[in-house]
């Protein structure tokens, strides 16, 4: 008998090791196989994602949940989801109408109506501690429907920018909650909404009960879903999210075919998986390979509450004291486009912000008359690519960025001498008062691995300048928290103002910069200064006209164009590359994912645009 | 009575005392650390760079998860709180999973740990105290030598080297493991003979990278420990009043070199509530290790102090298991 179940044991071994798939139970063919962003969900049953701590980019909001809007950062489109269209405000902006779009139904069958909408805006404006809840309180006077596809929204004050909690400028939104569901909810902040009743053209099939993967089965009615109706069909007929585990493992999967979309890679880790599957492609075919257009550039962030980075010449002394093509090139072995702006220089953003002040920017001068632009800069990284992979780029600008800031010590010298710093005799710099002067720059360990580069490479940088800089890397929870209380001389950290989004409106971006909100060191902030910027009265003035303007009056653009003339005249971060990504593609069950040549939407696996993506998706045939 | 009085309620009173002062560490030092519970749960809310929130808004929900974290008050009355939630072992909401219960989330993922960690202990210390006292006994042959070679070759070797050789070997290069987690993708926990050989097939790697480390630890203290027995007065009598080899072997060598690693095994026991880390990170595998190591870096207390409590617990109860019992194994043992 013993003998009977040790040969048993071992054939059940010696065919799994055979005949080993990801899904032993479905066909390969007819599942995309997505990087889960969260790594190891810790609370796999929970699909509430209105209450703090929640996760969704681990499926629910790609393929279960929908919002009203969406905006699509590498193309600027607008996309009207669950409503039927852009959303209607009165002439002082203090009601907002939204026509929702007709023929959508729940998972469970129910229609999808106004009910919803309102019920959903209701339900979190009177549960403090649920996600948006104080933003919603501070909204909305009244809500109610005048039918059952128009919903009418009361504001307590003009506020042209309340649609955006409903849109998913970037990531997620505020996502519509099933009312018959959630009406008979206790306490919405404990219901786990397990299983989840789906609006997106998936449902639930199974989850890892450990948190490691979660299995969703395409809707029997997508068409009933805004996905099917924007754009058809979803091609693959299950995703499943999956976390391999390390970088390494995620490698393995994707060479052997069972990982379809990476999250994110170390350049090294694409450039062995490059090595090792011909069907890998992340956004450019050749080299620098990379995706550029994410959302958020990276910078060091200099603390303006702090001597002597409060004084503006000496930010711009530590600019010009950084030489960017050594950056790019030794840093990040030249696969970074440049950010000159306080802004992120996508596709979108380039085509209706930089290109527009370049010339702007080619005038500009210090108060000394220096003119501190680099147009070049792009082209001698091309012409370093040409000599090291023998590649011919057509247009450098549109991959390394239009141009930075000059490498220029002498003028960096200038600039400290005139402002009483001087040097000891080895060369380096003592403040106005003799003493050394010191940078320590917080960056993070072992997450954002290309903040932690940066800070390396700019340390270098102003190393050789003559500065005394130590790197300090901190794990999440203490750099947030030293972040936000400005317990820090430089950050290498993204973000905040070097954001962009689809839409020309920067309004989400700088709000938090007017000087009402401006928080004394020590007290942690509530908006992304934490570098305590002092803005001008100019910049107050930005603020509030444009928070008075709907996002696609043209004004807009012109005071956001005036708000980045102001960053880059003050300076209060170095706004330096795009947060660039590694997420790689495998063509070989799926094809058809965005890329250089068909740029038609973001390459984002762990958006909740990504429902837009999966339609457009193509099987390649293979089993 | 007497060994009551003078044994068993001073090793309880210690216990109990090692437990207060654990615990009490373990409140005081995340609260030490430059991490505020709250600042990290806004910053993942608005990190994705799209989920923006007016500054009143931030203000108001600061202030609101303050009150939903139980981090309102002075440290004193948390501290008490925390006391009088402990004796009915509610470690309240996970901070970076609010709001599923600490303990909920350490229920599910400990099965898998203990499981791992257990089975790969006991068979590692089996197997590395026959070998490492076979080789303390016989240190002149031959094959010794090879064994102590071998040991002090494994033992130095970092775990997260040995678990990426044996994962490069037997998951890249020969596909014979799975890639990640505790049983296959599509499967649903059952107590059933095919889940059974699923979780046993995905453990087999992670557990031989444990038990090759660790038997290369117990064979080298076994050996040495027997080594020196071997040379002690009362062996050399035994050996001459003519006792079988087997006899001297086992009742006389091995019984006596085993018994710190009884103890070792006691606290390595206690610490298997920890988690290892490595293991879980180097393979995927669900455990509370994991766990652990995400509470820290996301400044999640409750969880931090749900599986640092236990271990502390766990670890002190296994260390006066072996107090009390110990004299079953070593009658040369007479409190008085």
């Amino acid at each position: 008998m013993k003998k009977k179940v040790w040969l048993v044991t071992l054939v059940v071994l010696l065919v799994g090791i055979v005949f080993s798939q990801v899904l032993p139970t479905i066909p390969r063919s007819e599942t995309l196989i997505v990087d889960n962003l969260h790594g190891r969900v810790g609370n796999p049953g929970s699909f509430n994602l209105w209450i703090p701590g929640s996760l969704a980019g681990h499926g629910p909001q790609q393929v279960l949940m929908d919002a009203l809007w969406y905006v699509d950062p590498q193309t600027g489109e607008w996309i009207n989801a669950l409503a039927a269209q852009e959303p209607v405000y009165n002439e002082d902006f203090t009601q907002i109408t939204i026509k929702l779009r007709q023929g959508l139904y729940w998972s469970d069958g129910v229609p999808f109506t106004a009910d919803d909408v309102v019920f959903t805006v209701k339900n979190i404006a009177s549960h403090p501690g649920m996600n948006s809840s104080a933003q919603l309180q501070m909204y909305v006077k009244d809500i109610y429907k005048t039918d059952d596809y128009t919903v009418v929204i009361e504001l307590n004050s003009p506020n042209p920018k309340a649609h955006n909690i409903f849109t998913s400028l970037v990531y997620g939104a505020l996502f519509i909650q099933p009312k018959h569901i959630w009406e008979k909810v206790e306490n919405p902040l404990t219901f786990t909404f397990n299983p989840p009743v789906s609006i997106g053209p998936y449902v639930l099939d199974s989850y890892d009960p450990q948190g490691y993967w979660f299995l969703f089965k395409k809707r029997e009615d997508w068409q009933r879903t805004s996905v099917g109706q924007l754009y058809g069909e979803p091609k693959p007929n299950y995703v499943l999210f999956i976390y391999y585990g390390t970088d390494d493992r995620k490698v393995a999967a994707q060479a052997r075919h069972e990982l379809d979309m990476i999250f994110d890679l170390t350049p090294e880790a694409f450039e062995v998986l490059r090595e090792r599957n011909k069907y890998s492609v992340v956004w450019y075919e050749d080299f620098p390979w990379a995706w550029m257009d994410d959302v958020n550039s990276r910078g060091m962030f200099l603390n303006n509450a702090r001597y002597p980075l409060d004084n503006k010449d000496v930010r711009w002394a530590l600019t010009l004291a950084i030489n960017i093509e050594d950056v790019i090139i030794s840093g990040y072995a030249g696969i970074e486009r440049v950010s000159a702006l306080h802004s992120c220089p996508t596709q979108y953003f380039t085509e209706i912000y930089y290109d527009p002040l370049e010339p702007w920017l080619e005038n500009f001068t210090l108060d000394d008359g220096y003119k501190p632009y680099d147009t070049n800069v792009a082209y001698r990284i091309a012409d370093w690519a040409k000599e090291s992979y023998n590649i011919e780029v057509e247009d450098p600008e549109a991959v390394w960025g239009i141009g930075w800031w000059k490498y220029d010590p002498q003028e960096a010298e200038k600039l400290l001498l005139n402002l009483g710093f001087s040097k000891d005799r080895n060369g380096r710099w003592l403040l106005p008062d003799g003493t050394p002067w010191k940078i320590s720059i917080i960056a993070p360990a072992d997450f954002e691995i290309d903040a932690t580069r940066l800070a390396f490479a700019v340390a270098d940088q102003w190393r050789n300048f003559g500065v005394r800089v130590n790197v300090e890397t901190l794990e999440a929870g203490p750099l947030w928290t030293r972040q936000a209380l400005g317990d820090y001389d430089v950050g290498s950290f993204w973000g905040g103002m070097l954001a962009s989004s689809g839409i020309p409106d920067i309004w989400t971006f700088i709000n938090g910069f007017k000087s009402d909100f401006y928080t004394p060191l020590g007290t942690a902030v509530t908006t992304p200064n934490n570098y305590r910027w002092k803005v001008p009265d100019r910049v107050d003035q930005i603020i509030d006209e444009m928070g008075a303007s709907y996002f696609a009056d043209p004004k807009v653009m012109e005071l956001a164009k005036e708000f980045y003339k102001v960053a880059v005249e003050e300076m209060p971060v170095i706004p330096m590359v795009i947060n660039k990504k590694f997420n790689a593609n495998d063509n070989y069950y799926w094809t058809n994912y965005p890329n250089a040549n068909n740029p038609y939407m973001a390459n984002v696996s762990w958006w909740a645009e990504f429902k837009f993506m999966l339609p457009r998706l193509e099987p390649t045939g293979r089993k | 009575m007497k060994v009551l009085k003078t044994y068993i309620i001073p090793r309880l009173i210690q216990y109990l005392l090692v437990i207060f002062i654990g615990i009490t560490i373990t409140f005081i030092i995340p609260r030490l650390t430059p991490i505020d519970p709250v600042q990290s749960a806004i910053n993942r809310l608005t990190s994705y760079g799209g989920a923006y929130m007016e500054p009143e808004a931030v203000a108001s929900m600061q202030n609101t998860l303050k009150e939903l974290y139980g981090l309102e008050g002075g440290v004193v009355e948390q501290y008490f709180a925390f006391w009088k939630h402990l004796f009915t072992f509610d470690f309240g909401p996970s901070l970076s999973m609010f709001p599923t219960l600490v303990t909920e989330i350490i229920a599910n993922s400990l099965p898998w740990t203990f499981f791992l960690l257990f089975f790969s202990l006991i068979i590692s210390w089996i197997i590395g105290n026959i070998l490492g006292g076979l080789a303390g006994y016989f240190k002149e042959k031959k094959w010794s030598n090879v064994l102590a070679v071998v040991a002090m070759s494994i033992y130095p070797i970092p775990y997260y080297v040995m678990a990426l050789i044996l994962v490069i070997l037997f998951v890249y290069i020969f596909p014979i493991f799975p890639m990640m987690g505790g049983y296959s993708v599509g499967i649903q926990p059952s107590f059933t003979w095919s889940f059974f050989l699923d979780v046993l097939r995905h453990s087999i790697l992670p557990a031989i990278s444990l038990i090759l480390v660790g038997i290369g630890w117990w064979f080298l203290s076994m050996r040495s420990m027997t080594s020196n027995i071997v040379a002690e007065d009362f062996v050399t009598y035994a050996e001459f009043a003519g006792l079988p080899k087997n006899k001297l072997l086992y009742s006389y060598v091995m019984r006596n070199g085993v018994l710190p690693q009884i103890t070792a095994l006691a606290l390595q026991i206690g610490g298997i509530f920890n988690g290892a880390i490595i293991t879980e990170v180097a393979f995927s595998y669900p455990g509370v290790g994991s766990l652990l190591q995400k509470s820290i870096t996301n400044g999640d207390f409750n969880l931090m102090m749900g599986i640092s409590v236990l271990s502390i617990i766990a670890i002190a109860t296994a260390s006066l298991i072996i107090d009390l019992i110990y004299p079953l194994f070593d009658p040369r043992i007479r409190y008085r």
